[in-house]
C-alpha cells in the first residue's frame, strides 16, 4: 500500500494550472451573478410605485366621480351622523386631528354606533418635500386595508409622520416596516405598494375634495357642511349632536 | 484535497501547487463579500427593501445590534471578507503555499469571522428574536471559511515565514 502511494505520480503542473483556471472561472461566475443580483435590487428602488395621481376620465361629472371615489369608513353604516374628513398623511394638522380629535370622536360617537366616520384621501402633493409622499402614503394605507389593517396603519403613518414624509426616496422601506408593525403580511403589502393599485381611487378622492371646495387639510364635513373649527372638539361634537337631533349642552 | 494539504505539512507539499483549501476560501470569501455588499447597500439606502423570505431582515438591520463599534455590521463584513478574499487569492499563487504570513491572516481572519458571526447569531436568537436569511447565509459562509482555514495551522507551524 505504502509502495503504491510512493509510486503515485505528482500532479503535473498543467493540472494545477487547470485547477486554478477552474477556480478563477467559478469566482468570475459568482461575481457576475452577485453583481447582477445587486444591480437588479438597486434598479428596483422605488420600483413601479405609483406616487402621483393618475389620469381618469369623467372627473368633471359628479355622478361618475362619486362612483369612483371611495372613502374608508368606520362605525355604524346606519348611523344618522356622518363625519367626513379630507386628509393627507403628510399634513401635520391632519396628524393633530387624528391624534387629538379623532380618539374622542371615536369614543363618544363612532364606537357606540351614533356616528359614521369616513376618511377621504386628499394628498396635497405639490413641489414641496413635505407633501411629496402623501399620495403613496394614501395608497399604502389602502394596501394595509386590503388586509384589514387600514386604521392601524393610519395611526402608525401619523405617529411616524416625520420619519417618512421627508425621505428623499419613496418611503417603501418605512411603509413595509409599518406593515409588519401592524401585523400585515409584508410581502403581500409590498406587492400592492409596488404597483398602481388604488391610484385611481386616491386620485378620485382628491378630485371629489376639489369639487366639494376642499382647499386645505384637514377639511371636516358633518351633515354635508364643512366645520370651520376642526381643531376644536367642542365644535365637532356640537355639529354631530345637531345631526343626531340633540342639543349640545351649554 | 491531499493529506499533506489537509494537515498543512508544507514540507510534504509541492510548494508550487496551489492549496485547495485556499481555493475554497476564495470562493466562500467572494460569496461573503457579495452578501455583505448587498446588506451595506441596504444600510446606505441604495437598496430599498431586502429580499427576505422570513421577513425579519429589516428588523435585524434596524436593531440596536446592527452597528458594531459605531460602524454598521455589514461594513465590517465587506472589510473582513474582502481581506480573506485578497489573502486567499494571494495564497493561491505559485510558491505561496508555505507563506506563514498568509496562513496567519487566513486563519486569524476566519476565526474572528466565525466567532463574530456566532455572536451575531446568538444575538438574533436571544435578543432580537428575529432571523435574517442573509445573516444566516453569512454565518454559514464564516463557518465554512473557518473549517477551510484549519489546514493553515499546519502551515503556521511548519511553513516558511
Amino acid at each position: 500500500m505504502a509502495e503504491t502511494k510512493a509510486r503515485k505520480p505528482k500532479r503535473p503542473a498543467s493540472a494545477q494550472g487547470t485547477n486554478l483556471k477552474k477556480v478563477y472561472g467559478l469566482l468570475a461566475i459568482i461575481l457576475v451573478v452577485g453583481i447582477a443580483w445587486i444591480g437588479i435590487s438597486v434598479a428596483n428602488r422605488g420600483g413601479a410605485v405609483a406616487t402621483a395621481p393618475v389620469p381618469l376620465t369623467g372627473m368633471d361629472d359628479m355622478k361618475t366621480l362619486l362612483q369612483q371615489a371611495q372613502g374608508v369608513t368606520s362605525g355604524n353604516p346606519e348611523a344618522t351622523a356622518q363625519v367626513l374628513i379630507f386628509s393627507d398623511f403628510t399634513c401635520p394638522a391632519c396628524k393633530q386631528f387624528a391624534q387629538g380629535i379623532e380618539p374622542s370622536l371615536r369614543t363618544e360617537f363612532i364606537d357606540p354606533g351614533k356616528a359614521r366616520f369616513v376618511y377621504y384621501d386628499f394628498p396635497l402633493g405639490g413641489v414641496t418635500q413635505q407633501h411629496k409622499w402623501g399620495f403613496v402614503a394614501a395608497r399604502a394605507a389602502r394596501c394595509a386595508g386590503d388586509q384589514g389593517k387600514y386604521w392601524e396603519f393610519h395611526d402608525v403613518l401619523f405617529a411616524r409622520q416625520i420619519e417618512w414624509s421627508y425621505q428623499k426616496d419613496t418611503p417603501v422601506r418605512e411603509f413595509v416596516e409599518y406593515a409588519r408593525l401592524v401585523a400585515a403580511d409584508a410581502g403581500v403589502f409590498e406587492a400592492c405598494l409596488r404597483s398602481d393599485k388604488f391610484a385611481d381611487i386616491v386620485t378620485a378622492n382628491r378630485q371629489l375634495g376639489v369639487q366639494l371646495g376642499v382647499g386645505s387639510t384637514p377639511t371636516v364635513f358633518i351633515g354635508g357642511r364643512p366645520v370651520a373649527g376642526w381643531n376644536d372638539y367642542n365644535e365637532i361634537k356640537a355639529a354631530v349632536l345637531r345631526e343626531l337631533g340633540e342639543e349640545p349642552a351649554k | 484535497m491531499t493529506a499533506a494539504e489537509m494537515t498543512g505539512d508544507a514540507n510534504a507539499q509541492n510548494v508550487a501547487s496551489p492549496a485547495l483549501n485556499r481555493m475554497g476560501m476564495a470562493l466562500f470569501s467572494l460569496i461573503g463579500v457579495l452578501i455583505a455588499a448587498y446588506m451595506s447597500l441596504y444600510k446606505l439606502g441604495v437598496i430599498q427593501t431586502l429580499a427576505c423570505g422570513t421577513g425579519a431582515c429589516e428588523v435585524v438591520q434596524e436593531s440596536p445590534w446592527a452597528d458594531f463599534l459605531g460602524i454598521p455590521v455589514p461594513f465590517w463584513g465587506v472589510g473582513g471578507y474582502g481581506l480573506l478574499l485578497a489573502a486567499s487569492l494571494a495564497g493561491m499563487q505559485p510558491g505561496r503555499n508555505g507563506d506563514r504570513r498568509i496562513a496567519a491572516v487566513l486563519f486569524g481572519s476566519a476565526t474572528i469571522a466565525f466567532v463574530f458571526s456566532g455572536y451575531l447569531s446568538w444575538i438574533e436568537a436571544t435578543r432580537i428574536l428575529a432571523w435574517c436569511r442573509w445573516c444566516i447565509g453569512s454565518a454559514v459562509v464564516a463557518s465554512a471559511l473557518f473549517l477551510l482555514s484549519l489546514p493553515e495551522i499546519g502551515r503556521l507551524r511548519g511553513g516558511r515565514g
